[in-house]
């Protein structure tokens, strides 16, 4: 492999690495605040995707301009979803049932998609977003810089929240001890169901983008919640930082043995560190204690 | 059997749970081991019976290493150990939830029926011991508090252990229990087994202990005779903080 | 808290609870015969060759949920993932029966095994973490098998898929279909023996006290990772020999359809649907969900999915313990009019 070709896999690596890291961490704030895998989040992040086109289409709004409409339609769907469905699971097997109900959630939003837009691979073309960047040799598709920018604003934005405004202090409460979290007077349902809310905005966010950068079909999401879990894990559950530096990590990986090997091998990384990661370290390499045990 | 731990550390994130302990329980006593929450107690008794690994140190039992042995090893060498909230198999049945419990089994046992008639018997003899051999066919999740607290007592004692080791075997039950769980205690240790108990009800520490050990924020600070522990200063002073 | 029961004269020795289910046991194995038997004389009453279609999938579908619930319903470790073992079974009979001339029986005997070994392999290194993190594993293990069927080209056909040879030489299809009802009545009678068998044996409570509480089960001398590994290899095997049959059955395997976690979903939900704790509920579910499936796809196809996702859904939230346990309570209820306190808060609380 030249070595300029090995650059520009790196380089096209650290985009696609942004957006694994916007979703993956929007997958890891649904585990921290709800102790679930949202196996939906993919499926929604599509359905994010359809809108945009459809909007797109008929309206012709500019793809990232739909975002003031998307972002907050799935954020009060996301609570709703949480509220009305997940908050009903009280069992002993809480967090399983609920990576099953997630499941159910995302074939559902999977056959609708499938039945009104039918099967077919659907895409954005935007007049800035088709050219690419050169520089220093290195061929970098607009596209994929736009959505690096979306998505590493969207993180830190999300961080930003997390880590300064009153709520997000509530949430960290919760995800740490919820009783104690109560007993000052959190109100922690209200709290887990404005969490989900957000989750699910950065699906929105997510889905805008994608449908700028790539091709996409109903039956899509699979392939992404595999690679988002695997992430996932090898960052360790409940670890938002640990996820993004996995996705970075592994983004470029997957990058380069695309360019290296095949798509086919490149799809393969991810689940390779996963059973890495599992034989010799199951919490991950950021993960807490007991991460493993959910 | 004697149990040593020599030198444990455990930290989780920023919280050191136990800090270089290093602890003689005596064999063929029943030992108590108390101490303000968070000062380390528990950990130890998770890290003895193998379900998190330690940061440094070792555990021996009966002169064995067994730091680090998978828990059911270190179940089947002779440590049985009840939990702080008392847990059952509470969609089996109570003489099920006893049944369980093994010592040692090779394939031939595994696949030979598991309510076989001596296995029975011997399980319906400890429930009979702690008083709930009337229950036998009824759900774990049905009985009350106290009941599952004899129940795991019951389970752990099938494995016929050389040590056991009890969370907490006061914690949230009436009086008339504690007096019972107390006579099951001492006939256990009559028959030779070595106690190990965390508690916080201090007179049953005082009437039941032979050994007494203090922990505070991670390591051992006084042990001996109840009565000594009693009147010691350091004592006093990690309980009151003073 | 409930209080203490009535002590009935006959619990006092502890052997009534035992001795009915053994009763029981004995009880199913006959049942499962008749069962194996019925399913078997199917065709002779269902003649037309697309019923008789739909009821290799239903039964096929039974043995593959059944072998699911030897993981899920005695561990209660949730697999989506077993589509991965469905489509290496289906591989793996093809590309022995294909590269290496054997007849296709010998293939499939070799699947058993080998499916057997792989089970056990990957077993032990995803059984590593239990609940959610199990589960995400488990879909990782159908992508991963997708991949490198559509990978490995030389060998597999890559996404172009395989053709296979069929294990019998009937002429007509209707004949054919026949012939397979049986084949999977057999296998299923084989797997459903087993279940059974597990359930009553050590082996079986030990795996059951993993589902109620894993620590706990260990601190009481079960060697939890080797029971779980075993029952892994075991399910792995029997939905893998269901793959290799299911391949020369339709003579082709595509990558895409038997490596996709709607097969994996469709066996939780069929598992759940009858109830997992129980040796039919399975084959309840299999034997509710495949018609309804088909019927669906033949007559409003766009709704398929959406429909599964429903089902899945209202499962999960309205009838999490399946239709057999709800069935028992209202049974029990029925039974005992007078219901002490106990009972009722025991029953809310199941």
């Amino acid at each position: 492999m030249t070595r300029s070709l090995f650059i520009q896999s790196v380089v096209f690596g650290i985009l696609s690495g942004g957006v694994y890291a916007l979703l993956a961490s929007g997958l890891s704030l649904y585990f921290g605040v709800m102790r679930i895998v949202q196996i939906a989040h993919p499926a929604f992040l599509f359905l994010g995707a359809y809108l945009t086109y459809s909007l797109h289409n008929r309206f012709d709004i500019d793809p990232l301009l739909t975002m003031p409409i998307t972002v907050p339609l799935f954020f009060v769907t996301g609570m709703a979803i949480q509220r009305l469905l997940l908050a009903r699971l009280r069992d002993e097997n809480a967090a399983m049932m609920s990576v099953l109900l997630t499941f159910a959630i995302a074939v559902v939003v999977e056959g609708g998609l499938s039945a009104v837009y039918t099967g077919s691979y659907r895409s954005i073309d935007v007049e800035y977003a088709k050219k690419a960047f050169d520089w220093f040799g290195v061929r970098i598709p607009r596209d994929r810089v736009i959505g690096l920018v979306v998505a590493g604003a969207t993180l830190m934005l999300l961080f930003a929240v997390l880590r300064y405004s009153r709520y997000g202090r509530s949430l960290r409460a919760t995800m740490q001890h919820p009783e104690a979290a109560r007993l000052v007077g959190v109100e922690t349902e209200r709290v887990r169901a404005i969490g989900f809310g957000i989750g699910m905005a950065t699906a929105a966010v997510g889905g805008a983008v994608l449908s700028i950068i790539t091709t996409f079909f109903p039956s899509g999401h699979w392939e992404w919640i595999a690679r988002l879990m695997a992430i996932i894990v090898v960052g360790g559950l409940g670890s938002v930082g640990g996820a993004a530096v996995a996705a970075f990590v592994l983004g470029i990986i997957e990058a380069v043995v695309q360019s290296w090997l095949s798509p086919v091998w490149a799809g393969m990384v991810f689940y390779l560190f996963l059973f890495v990661t599992l034989i010799f370290r199951p919490q991950g390499f950021f993960g807490g204690r007991l991460a493993q045990r959910y | 059997m004697s149990l040593a731990v020599r030198g444990l550390t455990k930290q989780f994130g920023g919280v050191v749970a136990l800090d270089d302990a290093t602890v003689d329980f005596v064999p063929g006593a029943i030992n108590g081991l108390i101490g303000p929450n968070g000062s380390g107690k528990t950990t130890l008794f998770n890290i003895v019976t193998g379900l998190i690994p330690t940061d440094a140190g070792e555990v021996t039992f009966a002169g064995r290493p067994i730091t680090g042995m998978a828990p059911y090893r270190i179940a089947r060498a002779g440590i049985g150990r009840t939990f702080q909230v008392v847990r059952a198999f509470d969609r089996m049945t109570v003489l099920e939830n006893v049944l369980v419990a093994e010592r040692r089994s090779g394939l031939r046992e595994l696949i030979r029926s598991a309510i076989r008639g001596s296995e029975v018997d011997r399980a319906m003899d400890w429930l009979r011991q702690v008083g709930l051999d009337h229950l036998a066919d009824a759900d774990a999740a049905d009985i009350s508090y106290g009941q599952k607290k004899l129940l795991e007592l019951a389970a752990i004692l099938m494995t016929d252990p050389s040590l056991v080791m009890l969370d907490e075997p006061a914690g949230g039950v009436n009086p008339v229990m504690i007096e019972r769980i107390s006579d099951l205690i001492r006939v256990a240790n009559a028959n030779g087994r070595t106690i190990v108990i965390v508690e916080h009800n201090m007179e049953m520490v005082m009437s039941l202990c032979d050994h007494v050990v203090v922990f505070d924020r991670g390591r051992p600070i006084a042990s001996g005779a109840p009565d000594t522990i009693q009147s010691d200063e350091r004592v006093l002073e990690a309980y009151l903080g003073v | 808290m409930p209080s203490a029961i009535d002590a009935s004269p006959r619990s006092q020795t502890g052997q009534s609870g035992v001795v009915a289910q053994r009763r029981r046991q004995a009880w199913n194995y006959v049942a499962v015969l008749a069962l194996v038997a019925v399913l078997a004389a199917g065709p002779v009453v269902v003649t037309n060759s697309y019923y008789r279609y739909a009821g290799v999938l239903m039964v096929m579908y039974m043995v593959m949920a059944t072998s699911w619930n030897l993981v899920g319903g005695f561990t209660g470790y949730v697999s989506l993932g077993h589509a991965a073992f469905f489509g290496f079974g289906a591989y793996c009979t093809g590309i022995i029966a294909n590269e290496s001339r054997t007849s296709v029986i010998l293939a499939l005997l070799a699947t058993v095994g080998i499916c057997a070994v792989v089970g056990a392999v990957i077993g032990i290194v995803a059984l590593r973490v239990r609940g959610s993190s199990f589960v995400i594993v488990t879909i990782a293990l159908v992508y991963m098998g997708s991949l490198l069927a559509q990978g490995l080209r030389s060998l597999t056909g890559g996404s172009g898929g395989l053709d296979v040879a069929g294990l019998y030489s009937f002429s007509g299809r209707a004949a054919r279909h026949a012939a397979y009802i049986v084949t999977f009545a057999v296998l299923l009678g084989v797997v459903m023996w087993l279940w059974n068998f597990i359930d009553g044996t050590k082996f079986g409570m030990g795996l059951k006290a993993v589902r109620e509480d894993e620590d706990r089960a260990q601190s009481l001398g079960v060697n939890t990772t080797a029971f779980k590994v075993v029952a892994f290899a075991l399910s792995a095997t029997f939905v893998g020999s269901a793959g290799g049959i299911y391949a020369t059955w339709t003579g082709f395997i595509d990558p895409i359809f038997v490596f996709s976690v709607q097969i994996s979903a469709q066996l939780v939900l069929m598992s759940l649907l009858g109830g997992t704790r129980s040796l039919w509920g399975p084959v309840l579910g299999a034997a509710i969900i495949v018609p309804s499936s088909e019927f669906f796809l033949v007559n409003l196809p766009e709704y398929h999915l959406v429909t599964m996702g429903v089902m899945l859904g209202a499962v999960v939230l309205l009838m999490p313990n399946g239709i057999i346990a709800t069935l028992r309570r209202l049974w029990v209820r029925r039974r005992a009019p007078a219901a002490s306190i106990r009972e009722v808060a025991g029953a809310v609380g199941a």
